[in-house]
């Protein structure tokens, strides 16, 4: 096959980096860029930024079809279930290799992990690393160097997971650019529309298969879980650098709140047991009242009483209390 | 380079996404001209306001009929609108032409403040004061239900602890049984540290809850929903329509850390609504004690609430007059579709005015 069908999807996927640049320019002149996601662009331009990202897919899945080449990983490089930089970002993404002055490095990649985990320069990286966390910590900073290891381990655990995350949707990827070829090729008449239709129905179903399985479970499992372990340690150093800055802490913050919503929980049940107390003593006061009602029908011609129980029995009770 | 096994034509492909892109090109003309969308059309008033939560009364175009008011609990993922899209598919709007008195729990947005609110805060407190204005303002003893998902679990852990309080309880696609062997988010969620999680990240960011509802159907939902977008930019009113479904899907609030904590270990992990060992606070939530009559009504094609998650409620329930009833559609579809329009409101209201 020539390359003729690479020329118009050329086009089509420039036409597309194009059309997302020309858009974002309508909400902020000062942004061009074309990778720039939902979350950096005006509110306004959210659904614009999905709507390019899906056009791209389906020109780099147009692309691959017509090269005969296996389709890009359609789920790519940004699919961790509770990634780092928040949902769509990739949780190691690259940066520029070193944090802001004063942060912890766990909210970037640490100094010179400029790999991308599963590659061989990562796994360099890595073991180099591992090696330099066996040496023990010591002297007056001792305790900030542990947290700093820790903190390293964490990362390279993390970005173990992660990859072997990748790795199984690669292979969910794989499968269902298999079962595509293995089935009847489309006749003439059929469109590439409709070729697209049926891949994504292959890679949904390989998908699900594949997220339904256990080991599906256990590596997403460990995904979560090592991010979150991670990002408790980063928070642990937040915590320490907030302290020294005279700030309040998101600890001392969370105390607070948890503390308020007891003493309104107990608030709450006071203010239940108020409206009973005052339902009994408005009882009382009606038997009280019938008691004495002989001598005192003259003195009392409308009881308040009466009228705080006819408005109580219409009133429904009061459930328990928040 | 490899040979194509499509055998596409090459002139044929170039036409056709010649043509895609001069629709996508006009298409972005039209949503240049697109005007504020907004949700939820039914006039309606706020009778009740506590923290975040509003307790909303719809106003029909003629006074209702039904003699006991229907409370609508929805769930605390997403917001409520769903049942109120638009005119011509709203749920509430059919429901108050059928001649029911509706109210809706509209959990709002929670924020750091109200990280520790708990499922005994949402159920026993803000749930029951709201179903106690509800009866105060018509003065009677109980009231009908309807509760939606996760709002549909708490109608019936309501139901179960204040049961002197509801005369009918309708569930819709509620999941009862939550370790069915085709529920994916249950599967992805039950060997992760929810303690971890919650200790971890406070409140459930929406964007969070967003993502992973998305990759459940990650190329469907991410990319060949907007490729089937263009086919409709040219027709402002359904490019009006999708929008409007974009905002709701996107705009939704975050989930209070404790709630979400309880929610997932108990529910998600543990099945203790199945096993009967469900606990709201202090009190374990027996669904035996359910004897009103119940309407569950579920999705066939739901994707986040399985049927199978769903349809052995009749096997825990107390009631002797349990009504199932299957709707062919999604968990989405049984709110918006124009099939749903015309069949669910009427099959509740006609349910209800039966008992």
């Amino acid at each position: 096959m020539s390359d003729k069908p690479n020329d118009f999807i050329d086009q089509y996927q420039a036409w597309v980096r194009e059309g997302l640049q020309a858009w974002s320019r309508q909400f902020d002149p000062k942004d061009a860029s074309p990778v720039a996601g939902p979350s950096e662009a005006a509110p306004g331009a959210d659904i614009m930024g999905r709507l390019f990202a899906g056009l791209a897919g389906y020109g780099d899945w147009m692309r691959s079809m017509a090269s005969g080449e296996p389709p890009a990983a359609p789920f790519g490089g940004g699919m961790p279930p509770f990634g780092q930089g928040g949902p769509g970002m990739p949780p190691f993404q690259v940066g520029p290799g070193f944090p802001p002055m004063g942060m912890p490095f766990g909210y970037g990649p640490p100094p010179g992990a400029t790999a991308q985990p599963g590659s061989e320069s990562f796994d360099e990286w890595a073991r180099v690393a591992n090696e330099t966390l066996s040496i023990p910590a010591f002297g007056m900073t001792r305790e900030q160097q542990e947290e700093q290891q820790a903190l390293l381990r964490a990362w390279i655990d993390c970005a173990g997971h992660y990859q072997r995350y990748q790795t199984l949707l690669q292979g969910v990827h794989e499968r269902a650019a298999g079962m595509l070829r293995g089935q009847t090729p489309p006749t003439d008449a059929e469109s590439m529309r409709s070729i697209y239709d049926r891949w994504v129905t292959l890679v949904e179903e390989s998908y699900a298969e594949a997220a339904l399985s256990d080991e599906y479970r256990e590596v997403y499992a460990a995904l979560v879980n090592a991010q979150m372990h991670l990002k408790r340690l980063q928070q642990g150093q937040m915590e320490r650098i907030a302290v020294q800055a005279g700030m309040p802490s998101r600890k001392e913050v969370d105390s607070l709140g948890e503390r308020l919503q007891a003493v309104r929980r107990e608030l709450r049940q006071m203010r239940g047991l108020m409206a009973e107390v005052e339902a009994l003593k408005a009882e009382v006061g009606v038997l009280r009242g019938a008691s004495a009602k002989p001598a005192r029908a003259k003195t009392v011609p409308g009881s308040a009483a009466k009228k705080a129980t006819t408005k109580t029995a219409r009133r429904p009770s009061k459930g328990k209390s928040q | 380079m490899t040979s194509n096994p499509f055998h596409i034509d090459p002139q044929r492909a170039q036409a056709e996404v010649d043509a895609f892109r001069r629709k996508l090109e006009a298409g972005l003309e039209t949503l240049k001209h697109v005007g504020p969308i907004e949700l939820g059309t039914t006039p309606r008033e706020a009778v009740y306001t506590e923290d975040k939560l509003t307790l909303w009364h719809f106003k029909g175009e003629k006074p209702p009929t039904a003699k006991t008011p229907l409370l609508i609990c929805y769930a605390l993922v997403n917001t409520p609108w769903m049942v109120d899209l638009q005119e011509d598919r709203s749920m509430v709007r059919n429901l108050l032409a059928q001649g029911e008195d509706v109210y809706l729990v509209d959990w709002g947005y929670p924020d750091g403040a109200d990280r520790w609110l708990t499922l005994e805060d949402y159920i026993d407190g803000y749930l029951d004061r709201c179903v106690d204005v509800v009866r105060e303002r018509h003065g009677i003893e109980a009231l009908n239900l309807l509760g939606i998902c996760q709002g549909g679990v708490f109608s019936l852990c309501y139901t179960a602890l204040h049961a002197e309080k509801v005369r009918n309880l309708v569930t819709m696609v509620t999941p009862v049984d939550f370790h069915t062997p085709d529920n994916m988010l249950s599967h992805w969620v039950r060997n992760v540290d929810i303690d971890l999680f919650v200790d971890t990240i406070g409140n459930v960011p929406a964007d969070l809850m967003n993502f992973a509802y998305l990759t459940l159907k990650p190329v469907r939902l991410n990319q060949q929903k907007y490729v089937g977008f263009v086919d409709i930019l040219d027709n402002p009113k359904e490019v009006e329509n999708f929008l409007r479904m974009e905002k709701w899907i996107f705009d939704s609030p975050d989930q209070a850390g404790e709630a979400f904590r309880e929610f997932a270990r108990d529910f998600f992990q543990k099945n203790l609504l199945m096993k009967g060992e469900a606990r709201i606070g202090a009190r374990r939530v027996d669904l035996r004690k359910i004897t009103q009559p119940v309407l569950n009504i579920y999705a066939e094609q739901d994707h986040l609430v399985p049927p199978a998650a769903s349809t052995p409620m009749y096997k825990i329930v107390g009631s002797k007059d349990y009504t199932a009833l299957a709707f062919q559609g999604g968990h989405i579809g049984i709110y918006v579709s124009g099939r749903a329009q015309k069949l669910v409101p009427p099959a509740i209201h006609n349910w209800l005015a039966e008992r």
